[in-house]
């Protein structure tokens, strides 16, 4: 029997760890390892994971990319999948990831569609951008591989904390190695969405897109999002979280571009380097 | 021990619910173990101002508004000296008795924070007020002091108000007998609870609707009474059953012959639902809501996102696997029984007054642990299996 290993880097992540391995233990598909990578974190998230069922939980850093390189290396599975700590998947997930690598031998790697919940007007707003994500290569990114592939192009590139994703997504595809995808949802748990919050964290994340983009030559149709205008019916029907949207986004942005200057700002000294 | 007890509302109220079950069967264990204990709570329209239940006292004094103030009137007049704890269990309104009882120490419980529920139960500028302003004031009057609660999601809660020493109690349950019955045939899925807003029937019903494109055979069975029945039953597509307010043995018997349970409430002080089906050995899918996500981990089942769609995808993807498995009913449904509340609950009051250093105050033979009527619980217990 195919196992299938998901791999599920944490860090301060007690708010959210349970309902995430809880539907990871709860698969329809039997054959599942789960592999919790926390990065000391100082709340309960180790203690919540052993309770809801993970198999390992290791304790590793300095960052998320290096987390999920250890768990990928300590897991057996013939499939790996990365969750982030704040996702809860649906019971039928795994079973539809063995199915489709079984059927297509063709695809070493699968993109899983997402959709957010949470509290709160900034939230409802992100459940509708992720809405229009959905089926949208330039945005969505590539979760479960086979793991001759991910071994083949070396993993997670440990330089970069965001757009990592992509990077990785995008090596495969150099690699020759077809994409495909399921139908199954994961969920991702937003919690309450602050302004202010948000405009933070994209600035931290900021300077590692400068870095992603200084490795890519296409990589900005990754963060243009045009997709966000294909489906202009699904706006239409929403103009007040349209607006919010707008400004969510505009926030974000706002934040990303003032990481990406932090960054080449710094250029002279440290910055962090793309090495893929 | 002597022990006054600060409630809203008693078992005798109409509105009595979870909360006051609990108390109630915490006291009459405490009660046969040599405690002296006084409940006082709001007057309950036909029942006396004092009177004897289960072997404590019970003082009523004061309205659904002002038992707070009476309370305080009573304490002053009758109270002082005469105990060696007070606990103060607090419904979202607090009684606040560590700041007007001096002499003796005080100890609060709190089932549940109110927060999201203020929307379902008020008019909006009403809720704002108490969930903004009353209840974090409320809340924060509790910094720094020992506060007893049943779950983790309730400790949670009040650590983001800054209450941060909190004993976690066990909930308690009394499973009932087996009902001799089968699964359905046809994949089946029951709810239970009062129908409010704030239990979200209607998030049920919405899966129902997206989940019978894929299970066209699909059954719900929305069960309990309240003011939303009518709405309900008009919104319901077919396959849904809202049933009203039903028996114990029927709601008991179509719990056991469903292969799974949904629970949807927007927040629980433990969910007992939850644990009252698996002991019945159908699984729960709930929602990840504070309570529920405690009672559902605890009895093994699976959470969701608070969403309709998630539900029904949860749902769909579940019920073949669950129609195939047969689950066996689960030890007091993840709960715990009640002589072991009873104990977990005076051992907490215990340890507080320890740390208190009042325990040369406390006479040393009054010790439920020690006592005799704890092998006389079992029995009564084991009889009723």
């Amino acid at each position: 029997m195919t196992t299938v290993s998901f791999v599920v880097p944490s860090y301060n992540s007690a708010r959210t760890i349970t309902s995430c391995v809880l539907s990871l233990r709860n698969q329809t598909y039997s054959d599942v390892e789960i592999v919790v990578v926390d990065n000391h974190s100082r709340d309960e998230t180790v203690a919540r994971a052993h309770a809801a069922g993970a198999d390992m939980v290791i304790t590793a850093g300095p960052e998320r990319c290096a987390q999920r390189n250890r768990g990928a290396r300590d897991s057996r599975g013939d499939i790996v999948v990365f969750i982030d700590s704040d996702m809860v998947m649906e019971p039928g997930l795994a079973a539809e990831l063995v199915a489709t690598f079984e059927t297509r031998p063709e695809l070493g790697a699968l993109i899983i569609p997402e959709r957010s919940f949470g509290e709160g007007f900034w939230t409802r707003c992100r459940v509708l951008e992720k809405s229009l994500y959905v089926g949208n290569e330039s945005v969505e990114a590539a979760r479960a591989f086979r793991r001759e592939v991910f071994d083949a192009v070396g993993g997670w590139n440990e330089n970069l904390t965001a757009a990592e994703d992509w990077d990785l997504d995008d090596r495969i595809r150099a690699h020759g190695v077809q994409v495909g995808r399921v139908d199954t949802f994961i969920w991702h748990d937003e919690g309450k969405l602050r302004l202010r919050g948000t405009f933070g964290k994209k600035r931290y994340y900021g300077q590692w897109i400068a870095a992603y983009l200084d490795a890519h030559d296409d990589g900005s149709r990754r963060i243009r999002r045009s997709g966000l205008l294909d489906k202009k019916g699904d706006l239409l029907r929403h103009p007040i979280l349209t607006t919010g949207m707008v400004t969510l986004k505009s926030v974000e942005a706002a934040g990303i571009y003032a990481g990406m200057r932090d960054a080449r700002r710094e250029r002279s000294t440290a910055l962090p380097v793309a090495g893929a | 021990m002597r022990i006054l007890v600060l409630t809203w509302r008693d078992l005798a109220h109409s509105a009595a619910g979870g909360a006051e079950v609990y108390t109630e069967q915490v006291l009459r264990r405490w009660v046969d173990a040599g405690h002296d204990v006084t409940l006082f709570a709001a007057t309950v329209p036909g029942r006396p101002d004092e009177e004897v239940v289960d072997g404590y006292r019970v003082v009523r004094r004061g309205g659904r508004l002002t038992v707070y103030r009476a309370a305080r009137r009573w304490y002053r007049e009758n109270g002082i000296g005469e105990y060696d704890v007070v606990i103060d269990m607090v419904n979202t309104v607090p009684f606040k008795a560590h700041e007007w009882i001096t002499d003796t120490p005080v100890i609060a419980f709190f089932h549940q924070t109110a927060e999201e529920c203020w929307h379902y139960n008020a008019s909006l500028p009403v809720a704002m007020l108490g969930r903004y302003v009353l209840e974090p004031q409320w809340i924060k009057s509790y910094r720094g002091r020992r506060v007893m609660v049943v779950s983790q999601s309730t400790a949670d809660a009040l650590a983001r108000f800054g209450v941060h020493d909190t004993v976690i109690l066990p909930e308690g349950f009394e499973p009932v007998p087996l009902p001799d019955v089968q699964k359905e045939s046809a994949p089946t899925v029951v709810w239970m609870a009062r129908l409010v807003p704030y239990k979200r029937p209607q998030d049920v019903v919405e899966a129902a609707r997206i989940a019978r494109t894929s299970i066209p055979d699909l059954q719900v069975w929305i069960m309990g009474g309240g003011p939303m029945l009518e709405e309900l039953r008009k919104q319901a597509p077919e396959g849904v059953e809202v049933l009203g307010r039903v028996s114990e043995e029927e709601k008991v018997d179509r719990m056991a012959r469903a292969h799974v349970h949904v629970a949807t409430s927007a927040r629980e002080g433990w969910g007992l639902v939850v644990s009252e089906a698996a002991a019945l050995g159908t699984p729960t899918i709930a929602y990840n809501t504070p309570g529920l996500k405690d009672s559902t981990l605890a009895a093994q089942g699976q959470l969701c996102p608070p969403e309709p769609a998630a539900l029904a995808a949860f749902l769909v993807e579940s019920l073949p696997k669950l129609q195939q498995t047969r689950v066996e009913p689960l030890p007091y449904g993840g709960a715990h029984s009640w002589d072991e509340v009873a104990y977990e609950m005076e051992d907490a009051v215990i340890a507080f007054l320890d740390s208190e250093d009042r325990l040369m105050a406390r006479p040393a033979d009054a010790s439920f642990r020690a006592s005799e009527p704890l092998a006389v619980h079992d029995a009564q217990l084991a009889g009723a299996r």
